[in-house]
This record gives C-alpha cells, sequence and structure tokens, in this order.
C-alpha cells in the first residue's frame, strides 16, 4: 500500500533486496556477531562480521526485525562496511547514513540500533583474538 | 428557457469546475487521512485546492481551513474565536449575515455582550460609531467585507485599525466578495475571513475559513484532526477540489469578470433610472459589481419576486436564507428605511452566464408588471 | 514502478458508485438543480425536492421517518452535533455520558471537549472480543447519566454491538441512546422503529455515496431535542445550518437507495469473500489471528494480526495493496491502535495487524492477488528476522 514515494530509490530497492541478508554457514571461522533492540521497541538487529586475520571485513551478514528503514540500512551498511578494516566497522555513523539518505529524524533511533549492533560484534575482537596478530594491529589501528 | 438573477443566492456551477470535479466524483479514490497510495493521491489532490484558495485571497495554503461551507465558517470564527476565553464584548455590524448573527446571538445566550455597530442610509457602516464601543473588553469585531443584500462595500482596513488599538480581533465575510472584487487577506489585516464557493461558481457543500497563525481557534467539530485540527471530519474531496478550480478561474479572469458584471448592473440601472417609483438602496455606496437592490414602490418584493418567476426570471426579495419569513429585511432597517419600502425590496445578482438581453428581459417584464398596477413602473 | 493498486480500504472511503456519481453530475449542471433550496423561486423549488426525496430515501434505508434525517456535513459533525447536543440540552438534568475506548475518534474527541467542559464520562472497555456488552452499559448508568453513545459496528474490526439489547436498557432508564452507524448501514439490517435508538450517525462516503455529508436521525417519538452546533434559523429544522449542497445530499440519498435494494443480495456475498479472505490468508500464514470477535463481524471487514514481523513493513511490503494499519483518520499518526490494545493485543502485535475491507466492487481474484501477497511478503520478512 505504500510506495517508492515514501523513502528515496535507494532505500525502498534496499528494502525491496536486502543485500548480505541472512546468517553465515556454521563453522565460517572469523564470524563476530552482534545484537541490539528489542521487538518491544519495534526493531532487533543482528550483525555478522567475517574478519580476517588483517582485521579487514571481509563480508557481512544481517537479520533485521524492523520498519523499512532499518531495514535498507543494514543492507546498505553491510555493502559499505565489506572490504573495509574492523575499526573502520565499528566507529561508521549509521546515523550520517540516515541522514545523507533523507530519511526523517524519527528514523535515527533505528541508526543507532544497527551501530550498536556492529559495536558490539566488533567489541567481541579483542576476547576472541586477543592472542593474534591481527588483534595487535586492530589495537594500533584504533 | 429561464433566467436566473439570483446569484448572490448561488451561482451555477462553472463546467470547468465541474470536469476538475467529475473524476473524483467517480472511481476509486482514498481517504485522505490513509497513508496509502490512494490515500496520498487524495491528500496532494486537497494541498492543491488549499493553494489555490489560498492564491485567490493572498494567504498562506496553511491558514486555509475547509468548512462545509460559508455558514460553518462564520459559526467556527465567532465561537471558535470566543470559546475557552472570558466572557467579553462581541460587535458585529447591524448588516451581518444571518450566519454571522446567529452565532452570535448564541454568545449571548452564553453570557457574552453583544452589540450592533449602525450603518448609514447608504449601508456603509459608521466607523464613529464603532469606535464609540470599542473598548477594551471587547474580544471580537465581525464586519463583513461587502453586504450581500445591497452590496455596499465596507471599509474593513480602517474596521482593523481601530480594533487593533484595542487589541480586538477582526473577522470579516468575504462570502459576496471573492470572485467578483480582489480580497486581500494580509492586507486587509484580519484575522479571520470567511470564504464559500458556491458564490463563484463553484460546488454547494464547501466554503472555508482563512485563520491568522496568531489566532487561537478552539474547533467545533472534532474528531480526526482534520484541517490542522481545527475542524474534523473526512473532507469532502470532490467539493473541495471545485472549490479550489472555481477560486483559481475567479483569480485568472477577475478583471473580465469585474466588466462584465458590472456592464449589466449599469444597464440595469439605467434602465431602472428611466422608470418612476424604483430606488436603488444603498445607491451612493461603492458596491459589489453584480447587485442592485431596489425597491419597487407600491408592490410587495415577494409579489414581485412570484410575478417574475411566472415569467422565467428568478431574483430574491432579500437574501434566500430569509426567503418565506415574511419579516423586511434587517439590513434595509438599518439603514433607516421605512417598513414598507423595505417589503418592495427586490434584489437582482448577476453572474457570469448573464447577459445583457436578460437585463432587457427583465426590464420589459418590470414595465410589463407596472402596466398592470396605477402606472407606478411606467417610463418617465 | 507503478504497480496497480487494489483497493481494500472500503471502511476507510468506498469508491463513489456510478450510478450515484450520474445523479450527482446531473445535478451539478447548469440544466440541472443548481439553486439554492431555500431560495422560493422555481428552480429552488425543483432543489428543494431533490433535497426532500433524498431525504426519504436516507430515511426508507433505517426504518426511520424522513422528518426524523438531519443533513450534516458527515458523520463526524452529526456524532458531534448528537452528543453535543445531547450533553447541552439536557445538562440540567444530568452531566454524565457513557460511552466506549473503541469508538471512532469523532466520538471520543467530542466525550473528551465535554469533558473538559465539566461533563463526566464513563469510558466503557471492550471484552476480549471487541464487544460493549449490554451489562457493561448497565453497570455504568447513574441517576445523572444523560446519555450512552455505543457504535454499532467497529470501524477498525468490525465487531457488532448488540444495540437493540443496549436501547432496551437505555429505554427503560428514560437516557438517551445515540449510535453511530457509519459502518453498519447498508451492511446490515437497521430498522429504527424496532430499536430504541434516539439519535443514530450515517455518512455518504462509507456506502457509495459522495464524502462530506452525512445524515443525523433524530427520533420524533419520543421526541429528542438538541442544542445545535450551527447557528442560523431554517435550515435542516433549524438543528444544522448552512445551504445545503443538492448535490451532494441527492448522492447521498441516490446510494442509501441502492444500498436497500442491494443489503439482501450484497451481504451474504460480502460475508463470503470476507470468509474466503480469511480462509486463503490462514492456509497461507497460519500463525496470522483475527482480531475481535470471531462471528459477531460485519460482512466487509477482516483486522487480522501477523505475529513475528514488524507492521509498518508489512504495510510497505504490500505496497500493491491499500489496506489500513488502523481506521483510516487515525493512521496518519501511526501509534498503536488503541482498538486492538484495548482488546488486549501488545503493541507489536497491535502494529503488526492489517485491517482488509472489501465492498461492492472487490472481485474474487482480487482478493486472491492480496492473499499471494500478503504471503509472499509476510515470509520474505519472516526470514529476514532474527529468531526470537
Amino acid at each position: 500500500m505504500f510506495s517508492d514515494t515514501d523513502y528515496s530509490t535507494t532505500v525502498w530497492s534496499h528494502f525491496r533486496a536486502p543485500k548480505n541478508a541472512g546468517e553465515f554457514h556454521a563453522g565460517t571461522p572469523g564470524v563476530l556477531s552482534g545484537t541490539a533492540g528489542t521487538r518491544k521497541h519495534g526493531r532487533v538487529v543482528a550483525f555478522h562480521l567475517q574478519v580476517m586475520a588483517d582485521g579487514r571485513v571481509a563480508d557481512c551478514r544481517y537479520r533485521v526485525y524492523g520498519c523499512p528503514a532499518t531495514i535498507a540500512l543494514c543492507s546498505l551498511t553491510s555493502e559499505i562496511l565489506k572490504g573495509g578494516p574492523l575499526a573502520a566497522a565499528a566507529a561508521y555513523s549509521v546515523v550520517a547514513l540516515a541522514e545523507q539518505l533523507g530519511l526523517p529524524a524519527e528514523k535515527r533511533a533505528a541508526a543507532i540500533t544497527i551501530e550498536d549492533a556492529i559495536r558490539n560484534a566488533a567489541g567481541r575482537y579483542n576476547s576472541h583474538l586477543r592472542s593474534t596478530q591481527a588483534s595487535t594491529e586492530f589495537t594500533r589501528e584504533l | 428557457m429561464s433566467i436566473y438573477l439570483d446569484n448572490n443566492a448561488t451561482t451555477p456551477l462553472d463546467p470547468r469546475v465541474l470536469d476538475a470535479m467529475l473524476p473524483w466524483l467517480q472511481g476509486t479514490h482514498g481517504n485522505p487521512a490513509s497513508i496509502h497510495r490512494p490515500g496520498r493521491a487524495a491528500r496532494a489532490a486537497l494541498d492543491k485546492a488549499r493553494a489555490q484558495v489560498a492564491t485567490l485571497v493572498n494567504a498562506q495554503p496553511a491558514q486555509v481551513v475547509f468548512t462545509s461551507g460559508g455558514t460553518e465558517a462564520d459559526n467556527l470564527a465567532l465561537k471558535g474565536a470566543c470559546s475557552g476565553i472570558p466572557r467579553g464584548h462581541v460587535l458585529i455590524s447591524a448588516i451581518e449575515h444571518a450566519a454571522v448573527q446567529a452565532p452570535a446571538e448564541d454568545l449571548r445566550r452564553q453570557g457574552w455582550q453583544v452589540r450592533r455597530i449602525p450603518v448609514d442610509a447608504d449601508c456603509r457602516i459608521e466607523l464613529n460609531g464603532l469606535k464609540k464601543i470599542l473598548d477594551h473588553d471587547v474580544c471580537l469585531v465581525s464586519v463583513m467585507l461587502a453586504n450581500n443584500e445591497t452590496g455596499a462595500i465596507q471599509d474593513v482596513k480602517s474596521v482593523v485599525a481601530a480594533a487593533r488599538e484595542h487589541g480586538a480581533l477582526v473577522h470579516t465575510d468575504a462570502i459576496q466578495v471573492i470572485g467578483k472584487l480582489p480580497v486581500d487577506f494580509v492586507t486587509l489585516g484580519v484575522g479571520l475571513l470567511s470564504l464559500s464557493a458556491h458564490k463563484l461558481g463553484g460546488p454547494r457543500g464547501v466554503g472555508a475559513l482563512i485563520v491568522d497563525r496568531r489566532v487561537d481557534l478552539v474547533p467545533q467539530i472534532t474528531g480526526g484532526g482534520q484541517e490542522h485540527a481545527q475542524r474534523g471530519g473526512t473532507e469532502d474531496l470532490a467539493g473541495i477540489i471545485g472549490f479550489g478550480k472555481a477560486a483559481e478561474l475567479a483569480y485568472l479572469e477577475l478583471d473580465a469578470r469585474r466588466r462584465h458584471m458590472q456592464g449589466l448592473r449599469d444597464t440595469l440601472e439605467a434602465g431602472i433610472r428611466a422608470m418612476h417609483g424604483i430606488r436603488i438602496f444603498a445607491e451612493h455606496a461603492e458596491r459589489l459589481p453584480n447587485t442592485v437592490q431596489l425597491g419597487v414602490t407600491g408592490f410587495d418584493g415577494e409579489m414581485v419576486v412570484m410575478e417574475l418567476d411566472k415569467r422565467g426570471i428568478a431574483v430574491s426579495s432579500g437574501s434566500a436564507c430569509h426567503s418565506g419569513s415574511g419579516r423586511p429585511s434587517h439590513v434595509l432597517l438599518a439603514m433607516g428605511v421605512d417598513e414598507v419600502q423595505a417589503r418592495s425590496a427586490v434584489r437582482i445578482s448577476f453572474g457570469m452566464q448573464n447577459t445583457v438581453d436578460d437585463v432587457h428581459t427583465l426590464l420589459a417584464s418590470l414595465t410589463t408588471l407596472a402596466s398592470k398596477r396605477s402606472g407606478a413602473l411606467a417610463p418617465a | 514502478m507503478k504497480q496497480k493498486i487494489i483497493y481494500l480500504d472500503y471502511a476507510a472511503t468506498t469508491p463513489v458508485d456510478p450510478r450515484v456519481a450520474e445523479k450527482m453530475c446531473q445535478c451539478l449542471t447548469c440544466e440541472g438543480m443548481f439553486a439554492n433550496p431555500a431560495s422560493a423561486h422555481a428552480p429552488g423549488r425543483a432543489a428543494r425536492g431533490a433535497v426532500e426525496r433524498a431525504r426519504s430515501q436516507v430515511a426508507a434505508l433505517v426504518g426511520a421517518e424522513a422528518g426524523e434525517i438531519i443533513f450534516t456535513s458527515g458523520a463526524t459533525e452529526s456524532d458531534n452535533l448528537a452528543i453535543k447536543g445531547v450533553a447541552h440540552f439536557y445538562q440540567q438534568k444530568g452531566r454524565h455520558l457513557i460511552t466506549s475506548r473503541i469508538e471512532h475518534k469523532a466520538v471520543l474527541d467530542t466525550c473528551k471537549q465535554l469533558e473538559r467542559d465539566g461533563f463526566q464520562v464513563t469510558w466503557l472497555k471492550p471484552d476480549v472480543d471487541g464487544l460493549i456488552q449490554p451489562s457493561m452499559v448497565e453497570q455504568a448508568l447513574r441517576p445523572d447519566t444523560v446519555l450512552v453513545s455505543i457504535m454499532h459496528v467497529n470501524n477498525e474490526i468490525g465487531t457488532i454491538n448488540d444495540i437493540a439489547a443496549i436501547g432496551r436498557i437505555t429505554r427503560a432508564k428514560g437516557v438517551y441512546l445515540h449510535v453511530d452507524a457509519a459502518q453498519s448501514a447498508g451492511k446490515l439490517p437497521i430498522d429504527l422503529k424496532d430499536l430504541h435508538v434516539d439519535l443514530m450517525s450515517f455518512s455518504g462516503h462509507k456506502l457509495y455515496g459522495p464524502k462530506g455529508i452525512g445524515a443525523l436521525y433524530v427520533r420524533s417519538q419520543p421526541r429528542v431535542q438538541l442544542d445545535p452546533l450551527m447557528h442560523v434559523g431554517g435550515h435542516e429544522h433549524g438543528l444544522r445550518s448552512g445551504t445545503l449542497a443538492t448535490h451532494q445530499i441527492v448522492g447521498m440519498g441516490e446510494a442509501f437507495e441502492l444500498a436497500r435494494q442491494e443489503l439482501a443480495n450484497e451481504a451474504p456475498q460480502l460475508s463470503a469473500l470476507r470468509d474466503e479472505l480469511w480462509r486463503a490468508l490462514h492456509a497461507a500464514i497460519p500463525e496470522a489471528v483475527v482480531n475481535g470477535h470471531p462471528t459477531q463481524r460485519v460482512c466487509g471487514i477482516l483486522n487480522v494480526a501477523f505475529p513475528g514481523i514488524e507492521g509498518e513493513s508489512l504495510l510497505f511490503a504490500c505496497g500493491a495493496l491499500a489496506v489500513s494499519s488502523g481506521s483510516a483518520c487515525t493512521s496518519a499518526d501511526r501509534e498503536p491502535s488503541f482498538v486492538l490494545r484495548a482488546l488486549g493485543r501488545d503493541d507489536q502485535l497491535a502494529g503488526s495487524s492489517i485491517r482488509f475491507s472489501i465492498g461492492r466492487f472487490t472481485t474474487a481474484a482480487e482478493v486472491e492477488a492480496a492473499v499471494r501477497i500478503v504471503g509472499e511478503e509476510y515470509h520474505r520478512l519472516l526470514d529476514l528476522a532474527p529468531a526470537g
């Protein structure tokens, strides 16, 4: 009952056909997962980052319960984070992305929820890989 | 073929307005409150009409509150402005339409002081009379922009200047003026201005109140939050779109309309002046280009209306809302016209569909009518 | 990407029936009855005749006398006129009103306004099926109660209240009963001769008539009196002023006339189509649940909760359907429906509920297509969501 005119074409197309949705296969190495939000508050985001030994994000997956903006932002963010350093992922401002896309201010909470999920995932990096070389690089980059 | 000369009561719908309305009378259309596509299409059409009406009177679209007509606009203006504030004084002119008088009466029953602003013999409000009764207890002054019976135009700008000194809000009923003369909400300086669609070629059942943002208006019909929460209820979509179109056309064609109607009026008045026993009320006032109120000596106005009706000419013996009441016009009485003369009143109001032939037919009928009775109407 | 829209939002507003539009157009043209019905001349008399015919048509659908029908600018104004009119006129007798939490906004907002003005209002809560039981009304009655306002059919969930039983209670206590029948007129048989209803609101645009016109039934025997909302003597028996819009009134009259002729055929057909909609939806989405009473429901409305997914996304995903997430008049503020919350649905379930409302021009093919779209999109969104 809604159409592309409510949201920009970019948001609309990512909502209609989100990229990188889902989860990694069980046993995929280097996967960090973080969640944020509650169903009661209208959105839940589970973000999964596959981090390589050099501290780069090789791939992303996510699952999302939420409004069209939340879904589209997950999809867009997953595309942007792919191939970049984990530090950049952890510092990435989904709020700024939402603003660039012209989403209304009330969608800010959606962006913050996604940032929280990504940071929760990135935050596991130290505990999981503390002893590795990648960990040192990651710390230096931060 | 009948000749319709009662355009101040209601105008025929302009065919172009009908064309604009037809798509909205047929097919599937959403409720403007719905957020799906048909709903938003309806909302967009509503907004366009709002802008068209705003343009006609030089107001902002957000200042337009659509209503079910001029009567509701007037009621909303008076009762909406006076609800929820301590009771004070309301001043209305002695020549207001019933749509202003009646809510004023209701305010009086609720304990408000309501006073009438007098008019002179030519149906113009007396500014000195207004200044005498204006004081800081006055919350609202309501003076129409032009009278519906005589067509006399009121100096509302001066009313606003006088009221402003005392902090009083001014409402003007501009229903008879739009489509005939320019109306400028900003220049007039009023806080509230009433409009109606069916007096300028638009459909009936639609009106608007233009509301200055500084005016704290209490809604009179609640529920749904439509019209900036000032008037609840699903909008008469086709009607409002018709109003918008009529306003747009009136805006574009104003000069031509004024010239056309004034030409007919001048022809009629020249013919009338050549007859004995017919006077023109408010003759010396600046008047609407389409309105002539006649006093036909020795005749009852109602009877003249019936006689002309038999000949296929539709005129009015006063304002339509009064017909059948048997009371002489309060407007004429306020002008100091005696009751017998007031009862002889006949109003001719032209519209864009009228022709010079219509005027000549009317003049001929008036002459024939006169020959039946003691030569009172015979040519000089 | 312009898709063809499947319109399933008849409870928000209906298309104007082409037969109604034709009658309205006749009135709107110069040759037709454009004159002011208050005018004495011939065109004025013709317009008045058309108005009176329409009044009889409206009255005939609901078993009223023509003289008991007042035309208004819509059901919202009718509700305002009925409730404020009775409250103000009889305030010496008492200043207590009873209504329910699931009324249309026109009733809720009007009662809230009266509450601010010093009247007392009892707000009845519906039972788990969304019904206002007559016993609830009976228990809420007080010696100073002057008016009970209960809707016939709820606009969001379509449940039918037993207004006959409520009327017997209010009549026995000498309390006036107002019923908002905007959603029931033309869909359920209504015979005001057999009902103890004093005031009833009707809408044109919910029954294939135009928007911006409605009516209020005001019982003459025993008589109920009202304070008018808008003042100017003359029009509509002094209860409602302003120049009557002949084309609007004629349109409403014709719409009610058609409803009277077609009610007996149309209601069972719509019920069957609605049942098919639910059967197919439930087959596609076994988790879906109906909001409101399972059987005591009007023919055209089906309100369904879709657990596990977020409401706005479902609505956007089903972009080819014109449906409603709440009542149309409350959709704009996007809050979970107060009716569904009153039924005990949590915000999440209320938020993922869709009201399908079908009507005269809905086809079986449209219903089938709607089910396919909702089914596909529901499962897509469910797959996208994290577990739990």
